[in-house]
């Protein structure tokens, strides 16, 4: 087998800035090393109004979540603790901060070296130099899980141990209009399984892509995949969607950017009042909102296998 | 609907059967009974064909001793397929009765494809684990199935499935899953029955009538436990003996009143850890055992390794010596074989 690159050796990395007490200390060469079980890493930036969706099931189906914190002003740690200690899980929630401002997707990432605290490729890598054990998910603050999904992702969280494989989730956008709660688009016009598990080790570092960070690997690896239809991509309509990219030119073209560009479109078409091909305008009973009715009621009840549309590659890596 | 789980040997026909006299609808047609069950399975023959055919894919046997073998029978379980066949099959079954239970010693390995089913169908999965001493299990399954593996072996994968069967179970710990003593059903079996009942919220156990509970009694033989070994019998390797009888005690304490607390799971997590390792450097160890072995089935006439396809018949080569018989050709000596290939241009 192929080793990944050497982007995971020695005992870490010095970041280029001097902030030596953010410097990044690789959790397997730490005394004791890694703990068998799973955490999901979180990298939040103003999530507070997903969290409540978001974190309930993922702690019921993690042994750990770390939350890792970087720069909100919706107060997203304190809404975290809170939904963890309500859903009874606060001893699986971590939560700490990141306090360089990290460069948005495209060209400002493509600018920042690899190893500056500004860089994606070294925020991830610090972030999951957090992680205790020996598998971990990368997750985004506003993924939201269905019941099917929380088990399905519970199961493999132990099942997994020290097999060295990678984990697919696929996940569908859920447009949400800020006016009525009762109301939302869920996109199935796109197929989108990202790589989101991981083995926790120098072979699955980030390093630096063309717009984005990118997870090493081996060569060959496994990967398995999980069904479509078992999590949600809440996306505001009156929120600033891509405030993480440089600008839309960042991902006009490339084939790596089509899921960006998807949403992008579908979006843009809901807020000028088109329903795009695909997409399901979605209203929940009176007093649901449509988040829980979709994600426990409508999308656990639609017809298997899930009908999605066009086919985007894994290579679609992108952070939201 | 109702999941009995556990190893083999362990009871889980007993309290399946008990469930289906007391009302509980055990999905047709069943596994007939035989010499090592008398009594019947009451297993559902869909289900253990379709256990058998998941477990194949996966590479896993029913007593597979590898820790890694719960990610290979989970990777299946993903399929969307697979979990629309289960949930399918489920659906129809409920279609003609309100409780169902499901029981095979496979299981286990896919208890998380029963819940996906579950879910898909609005039901609730409950789960009840039998327990019962590993040398018994042991001695029983050496004695029924005609012992092909050593006690070692059987007892590592006695381990392996109680103590991820635990895990695969905990989120239902406090009132959807139960662990039941074989040895109590036996001794009073309208007790354990009716703890497992309440504990679940089993209507038909509850509500259970006079004549079921007569059928009850012709149905469970307390003279079934014909098995008295105890582990220092197995002469297991020590630490193997060790972990054994710690996650044997640990799991008794769940089959107590008030005993699935997370003290207990604490402490399976770390067995489950140990036995992890021992498993992993008994591997390492016993690479060598591996590699003879492929090498042996490599070279074994006419068969490639496990699994490999087999090879495509060569080509005719159009040459005379090709058409001879080899028994024919190995009957020449090696020298003149060299010489009459060189005299063709054939050399090796």
């Amino acid at each position: 087998m192929a080793p990944a690159s050497g982007a995971g050796a020695g005992t870490g990395i010095a970041n280029r800035e001097g902030h030596t007490d953010y410097d990044i200390v690789w959790p397997w060469t730490r005394p004791g090393g890694l703990r068998p079980g799973s955490t999901a890493v979180l990298r939040v930036k103003d999530e507070a109004l997903s969290l409540p969706w978001v974190l309930p099931p993922l702690l019921r189906a993690m042994d750990h979540v770390l939350l890792v914190d970087n720069g909100s002003t919706d107060a997203s740690a304190d809404v975290a603790r809170a939904v963890a200690e309500q859903a009874g899980h606060a001893s699986t929630l971590r939560v700490t901060t990141y306090p360089f401002a990290v460069a948005r997707a495209g060209a400002e990432h493509l600018a920042v070296h690899e190893q500056s605290v500004h860089s994606l490729a070294y925020f991830y890598n610090w972030c999951f130099a957090q992680v205790q054990t020996r598998y971990s998910f990368k997750w985004d603050g506003d993924m939201v899980l269905t019941p099917e999904g929380e088990w399905s992702l519970a199961d493999l969280a132990w099942q997994v141990g020290d097999v060295q494989s990678i984990i697919r989730v696929p996940r569908h956008g859920l447009y949400l209009d800020s006016s009525r709660p009762d109301h939302g688009w869920l996109d199935l016009g796109l197929r989108n399984a990202e790589e989101w598990g991981f083995p926790t080790g120098p072979d699955f570092v980030f390093t630096k892509a063309f717009e984005w960070e990118v997870r090493t690997t081996p060569k060959p690896v496994r990967t398995i995949g999980l069904p479509f239809g078992l999590c949600v991509e809440l996306k505001y309509l009156d929120g600033d969607e891509f405030a993480h990219w440089t600008d839309p030119s960042s991902f006009a073209t490339s084939f790596r950017n089509k899921r960006k560009r998807r949403e992008w479109e579908v979006f843009h078409a809901l807020q000028d009042g088109t329903v795009p091909v695909g997409v399901h305008e979605i209203s929940s009973p009176a007093g649901v909102h449509v988040v829980d009715h979709v994600t426990r009621t409508w999308l656990p009840q639609a017809p298997r296998p899930l009908e999605v549309g066009t086919v985007v590659t894994s290579d679609d890596r992108a952070s939201s | 609907m109702l999941f009995v789980a556990g190893a083999g040997r362990s009871g889980t026909s007993t309290m399946a059967g008990l469930m289906q006299i007391l009302g509980l609808h055990v999905p047709r047609p069943e596994v007939p009974a035989d010499a090592s069950n008398p009594k019947g399975f009451s297993e559902p023959q869909w289900v253990v064909d379709h256990h058998d055919r998941l477990l194949a894919e996966a590479n896993v046997q029913v007593s597979d001793a590898r820790p890694e073998a719960w990610f290979e029978t989970g990777r299946i379980s993903t399929r969307e397929p697979e979990r629309i066949a289960t949930s399918q099959w489920l659906e129809g079954h409920f279609a003609v009765n309100s409780e169902l239970v499901v029981k095979d010693p496979r299981l286990s390995w896919f208890l998380g494809l029963w819940r996906v089913a579950a879910i898909r169908t609005g039901v609730r999965p409950v789960f009840a684990t039998m327990l019962r001493p590993p040398a018994e299990v042991v001695g029983s399954k050496q004695l029924y199935y005609a012992n092909k593996l050593g006690s070692a072996h059987l007892t590592a994968s006695w381990l392996n499935m109680l103590l991820h069967t635990e895990r695969a179970t905990r989120a239902e710990a406090g009132a959807g899953r139960v662990f039941v003593r074989y040895g109590d059903l036996l001794e009073d079996w309208t007790r354990t029955t009716m703890r497992v009942g309440e504990t679940l919220d089993l209507q038909h156990v509850l509500h259970a009538d006079s004549e079921r509970i007569r059928d009850g009694h012709r149905f469970v033989d307390p003279s079934l436990r014909r098995m008295g070994q105890s582990l220092d019998d197995l002469a297991l390797p020590t630490r193997l003996h060790e972990l054994t009888g710690e996650t044997w005690a640990e799991l008794n304490k769940l089959a107590e009143p008030e005993g699935d607390i997370p003290a207990v799971h604490d402490t399976l997590d770390q067995l489950r850890e140990a036995y992890v390792d021992l498993y992993a450097e008994s591997e390492a160890i016993s690479r060598s055992s591996v590699v003879a072995t492929e090498h042996r089935l490599r070279r074994r006439p006419g068969q490639g390794a496990a699994g490999a396809p087999k090879p495509a018949p060569a080509p005719d080569s159009g040459f005379a010596a090709d058409k001879v018989p080899h028994g024919l050709r190995a009957a020449v000596p090696p020298s003149v074989r060299r010489g009459l290939r060189k005299l063709v241009g054939r050399e090796r």
